[in-house]
């Protein structure tokens, strides 16, 4: 029994410790171009403070632009943002192309917007795979599409902690109609204050939300537990009720994956869609692929040992209080 | 008997084409989702690695549950060994090695040949051993030890998957059908070859 809980907990601390990482909400930075006169513009580039250090990437602007007032810094809570006036020329700015040296060894997606005199605008995502965004014209809505639903789907993947409740819901859940129910609850739910979020009629403030996020995991290790004893409770048997209350959670989480400063109106409802189609494709990747992974294991006829059949509800609850004890500490401290 | 010197003769073509010096070409997919997602990708969108483990998957199934779980153990477990070595030693082929497996694995699924388990073993180990050490070589440029755990951790997916689905097959044209495909294994990994030598 020693033995157990030994493996146990090194197992714990050992996902732990590296899913820190992998639990920390991925912020997008941001470069502004505002055009202020005929030839000047003002670039302004907000760049995530990248786990707890300043972010690595570093903008380059392209060589026939010239600066004319020098760059100036701002330390923020979460980002540090750079502000420099540049003269592009008579070239202008069309088809020039910003790139961000070091974006490569990151996660992190840089929104890019211009914003031309004479109202219209234009954005673009860069992104690791391809750290460089060029200006041209107005793009077609299937571009927008295609990049934000690869966001939302990139979003929901890097976020173990929502894959990791969805983990816990699918391990309580019994039958495939209340399955069905759960799921698309928790969807409806994020759907909503995502949309709430992004659309800017609230906001949560992310240091408590996280830790609300992590106690959501939490919550649902000791029904897990309960489930395989055979004992019932008001989650197991409403499943669907628990998860669309912490969905409406999740939702704010997600929303900080789309970053919507300075975003054309016109863009937003489109943004704010498939974005959310990008995160429903990831979650249901992550269910497929589990059902599938189960059904498979019963063909094979795979016995797994006890400890090896309670890993993943032990990780749901040691995660869970794991990222709940870490949080409410950084909670603590962003509060003093 | 017959089988296992199939597996003697191309473990040690395996071996030999290894130990020939050539330019590393090898390179991981950059997903922007961190080296263990960027582990997946490559996996998924390099046929010369997916394709071998897909096959090995395919010819588990065809041999049954039994075959099907080696497969799933000790195919990700021979093939992160493999990594590690190979991000140690760094020594590249000139040879497509990948189209060997084409051809043994493609081979044995058309032939949808018996295999004793203890060949079956030596086959998975053998096969996650050469790639994994390939993998490992290519690992050494971007990343790492967790982007080898990304490609294993898919790879025991993927092996669970399509072997129990080819497990679960009833019908005796299915089977055929699985055959079929591991013939078209064979073509490529002789296209393969035909392409290096040219």
């Amino acid at each position: 029994m020693r033995c157990f809980w030994l493996i146990l907990l090194t197992g714990v601390f050992v996902l732990a410790t590296g899913a820190t990482a992998w639990a920390h909400e991925s912020q997008p930075g941001t470069l502004e171009l505002r055009q202020v006169s005929n030839d000047r513009y003002e670039v302004t580039w907000r760049a995530p403070i990248y786990f707890g250090q300043p972010h690595p990437a570093r903008i380059e602007l392209p060589g026939h632009w010239n600066t004319v007032v020098e760059p100036t810094m701002r330390l923020l809570p979460d980002s540090q943002v750079f502000r420099r006036i540049v003269t592009v020329g008579g070239q202008g700015v069309e088809g020039s192309i910003i790139r961000f040296p070091g974006l490569e060894h990151t996660i992190t997606d840089i929104f890019v917007r211009l914003n031309r005199l004479d109202g219209t605008t234009m954005t673009a995502v860069a992104r690791p795979s391809k750290p460089y965004a060029q200006l041209r014209g107005e793009r077609t809505w299937s571009t927008t599409a295609v990049e934000y639903i690869g966001l939302g789907f990139h979003h929901i993947l890097q976020g173990v902690d929502h894959l990791l409740f969805v983990l816990g819901l699918l391990l309580i859940v019994r039958g495939r109609m209340l399955l069905l129910k759960t799921i698309t609850a928790f969807t409806i739910a994020h759907s909503i204050t995502l949309a709430i979020a992004t659309l800017g009629y609230a906001h949560a403030p992310l240091p408590p939300l996280n830790a609300a996020i992590a106690l959501s995991i939490l919550f649902l290790g000791p029904e897990i537990v309960r489930s395989w004893r055979g004992e019932t409770s008001w989650t197991i048997r409403a499943p669907w009720v628990v998860a669309f209350l912490f969905g409406l959670l999740h939702g704010f989480g997600f929303a900080s994956g789309l970053s919507t400063t300075g975003m054309p109106k016109a863009e937003l409802p489109l943004a704010l869609l498939f974005f959310n189609v990008g995160v429903e494709l990831g979650q249901l990747v992550f269910v497929f692929t589990a059902l599938s992974l189960v059904r498979s294991f019963k063909v094979l006829g795979v016995r797994w040992p006890r400890l090896v059949e309670a890993l993943p509800g032990y990780t749901v609850g040691g995660l869970g209080a794991y990222w709940t004890i870490q949080r409410t500490v950084m909670l603590l401290g962003y509060l003093k | 008997m017959r089988e296992i010197s199939i597996i003697r003769i191309s473990s040690f073509l395996t071996v030999a084409s290894l130990i020939l010096p050539g330019p590393a070409s090898a390179h991981l997919v950059t997903t922007g989702m961190g080296p263990v997602y960027d582990g997946i990708g490559h996996l998924l969108l390099t046929p010369e690695d997916l394709v071998p483990a897909l096959a090995l998957a395919l010819f588990a199934g065809l041999r049954g549950a039994v075959a099907g779980r080696r497969a799933m153990f000790l195919l990700p477990l021979a093939w992160i060994m493999g990594g590690v070595v190979g991000s140690k030693l760094n020594v590249t082929s000139a040879f497509p090695i990948p189209a060997l497996s084409f051809l043994l694995l493609g081979g044995l699924i058309a032939a949808d040949l018996y295999m004793p388990a203890a060949a079956f073993t030596l086959l998975s180990i053998l096969v996650g051993l050469v790639h994994g050490f390939l993998n490992g070589v290519a690992l050494n440029e971007g990343a790492g030890l967790l982007g080898l755990i990304g490609i294993t951790t898919m790879l025991f997916i993927l092996v669970t998957l399509v072997s129990a689905s080819v497990v679960s097959l009833k019908r005796p044209w299915t089977r055929v059908a699985v055959r079929v495909a591991g013939s078209w294994i064979v073509a490529t990994g002789m296209l393969m070859i035909g392409w290096a030598m040219r």
